[in-house]
């Protein structure tokens, strides 16, 4: 098996590890200054957006709480779950609080849209997404993301969290796969 | 026949929970806005009363139930079979910042907004009711099943319907005899005769045939997150002869109304899209206000490699 730090499915470097930490303290310094004199909650979404998570949440300055929540991915196979579901709930109530919904990538929008509507209906007194990468050619659900690191071409990436087959989390760079 | 209505208050998510109980029970999922659609089109254009509404809906429906159990969300729809032996009645409620929350993120509104427009929309179904069915507040003795949302999910309160139908041994009294259902369009048709209206002969709503593997699994996909779908609803003509025939048209695979968007996925090889990629800039061009996604090939490998979705898909 090969290496997830010498993998040769990797196509091409999308962003270096440089980038993407301008880019974070870029963005972290807007929600700072959107945020400031409040208390945030980030929500990630287990597992791929918890390395986004605390590469941003190092450089926020605003007082803020970290939660996680998971949800049931879907398969095609027999058996599997019909309908999409929270499998890890948040360990509070987040009713009241300014939330932040983090995401590794908003692709066709359908996980994204499904996360807010449950966290919508908790009663948060805001509730907005920030996202590191944004693939908007293939988005169907419309959603408003309020920020987003970087917007990224019609391919399969992986790295910051992101996996092919759960693998390549661990790289910090974004990369481009080769086609299988 | 088990026939099961879902009703709600506006916000609430009676699509989803209809659409959990399909799944969960094997009933077919009826879209009302589907089924209206095409009544609207078997009348050709002919306006059609307020009150002719419930028995062309009744007609339609109790047509489907001959062959299958029906489960429909529709506003009133608890009063279209009232007094019928196999029927399910299910009111949903949730309490004001729940709903108010489902339509902040649906329609991307801020708290106050949403709040406005909820009320906005519950003036205009009570509006509705009263046009359709003579009264604008549902009767909560006339719900069998009456199911709170808040912090359940649709596939949890799927469960406690599912349990319902057992106890009351819907599923065991079987389909809509043709008896029955003949009694069914009797009703209908001296109902509608008062409006000089005659019930079409087929019902619209039919099984959907997917024309490829693909097809079904982006349908499954669409079913997981709960998202309403049509297959095929509508063609769209792009090329006429001088005598205004149709001779070329688009039909895209599926219609999302959540989004108001066409999906077309393509499992062809990039260079072999050209023709489709032709006819979908002239749809765009003759029909500006169509919104349309395209899935091509490698859009749909990586759906496969994202969900680990069965191979047999892509190599079709």
């Amino acid at each position: 098996m090969n290496s997830p730090n010498e993998p040769p499915a990797i196509e091409r470097v999308l962003f270096t590890a440089e980038q993407i930490d301008v880019r974070i303290r870029e963005v972290a310094a807007q929600i700072s200054a959107d945020f400031a004199g409040r208390e945030l909650k980030l929500v990630a979404v287990l597992k791929g957006s918890v390395f986004f998570l605390t590469a941003l949440a190092r450089h926020i300055t605003v007082p803020l709480r970290v939660d996680f929540l998971a949800i049931s991915h879907f398969t095609n196979q027999p058996g599997a779950p019909g309908v999409v579901r929270i499998s890890k709930d948040l360990d509070d109530a987040i009713e009241g609080e300014h939330v932040l919904l983090v995401e590794d990538i908003v692709d066709t929008g359908f996980t994204t849209r499904y996360l807010l509507q449950n966290l919508a209906g908790r009663g948060p007194a805001s509730l907005g997404i920030c996202t590191l990468l944004d693939r908007t050619s293939r988005r169907i659900a419309k959603t408003n993301i309020n920020y987003s690191c970087f917007e990224i071409p019609d391919r399969f990436v992986v790295g910051f969290g992101l996996d092919h087959k759960q693998l390549y989390r661990n790289l910090d760079c974004i990369a481009v796969i080769k086609p299988e | 026949m088990a026939i099961i209505s879902v009703s709600g208050d506006p916000g609430c998510a009676q699509e989803d929970l209809s659409r959990a109980i399909a799944q969960r029970c094997g009933f077919e999922l009826v879209i009302p806005r589907t089924l209206e659609e095409s009544i609207r089109a078997d009348f050709g254009g002919q306006e059609i009363p307020d009150r002719a509404w419930p028995p062309l809906l009744r007609s339609a429906i109790g047509r489907l139930a001959v062959d299958r159990h029906v489960v429909y969300s529709l506003e009133g729809g608890e009063r279209l079979f009232h007094g019928f032996p196999g029927v399910l009645r299910i009111l949903l409620i949730a309490p004001p910042s729940r709903r108010i929350g489902a339509v902040m993120v649906d329609r991307q509104l801020d708290r106050e907004a949403a709040k406005q427009f909820l009320k906005h929309w519950e003036t205009e179904i009570l509006a509705e009711r009263k046009r359709r069915f003579g009264r604008s507040h549902a009767r909560l003795h006339e719900f069998d099943l009456i199911l709170n949302d808040n912090h359940q999910t649709p596939e949890m309160l799927a469960s406690v319907v599912d349990a319902a139908i057992q106890s009351r041994g819907l599923l065991d009294e079987g389909m809509l005899s043709a008896a029955a259902e003949a009694q069914v369009q009797f009703q209908a048709r001296l109902q509608l005769a008062k409006f000089g209206l005659t019930p079409p002969d087929l019902a619209a709503a039919e099984r959907n045939g997917f024309g490829h593997p693909t097809e079904e699994i982006f349908a499954r996909l669409l079913d997981f997150y709960r998202i309403e779908w049509q297959y095929e609803p509508r063609s769209f003509p792009l090329q006429w002869d001088k005598d205004g025939h149709v001779m070329e048209a688009f039909t895209p695979d599926f219609f999302l109304p959540a989004f108001d968007l066409y999906v077309e996925l393509t499992t062809m090889k990039q260079a072999l899209v050209t023709k489709k990629n032709r006819k979908i800039r002239l749809l765009r061009t003759i029909y500006p206000h169509v919104n349309i996604q395209v899935f091509y090939q490698k859009d749909i490998q990586d759906l496969i490699v994202k969900y680990e979705l069965s191979e047999r898909a892509a190599s079709h």
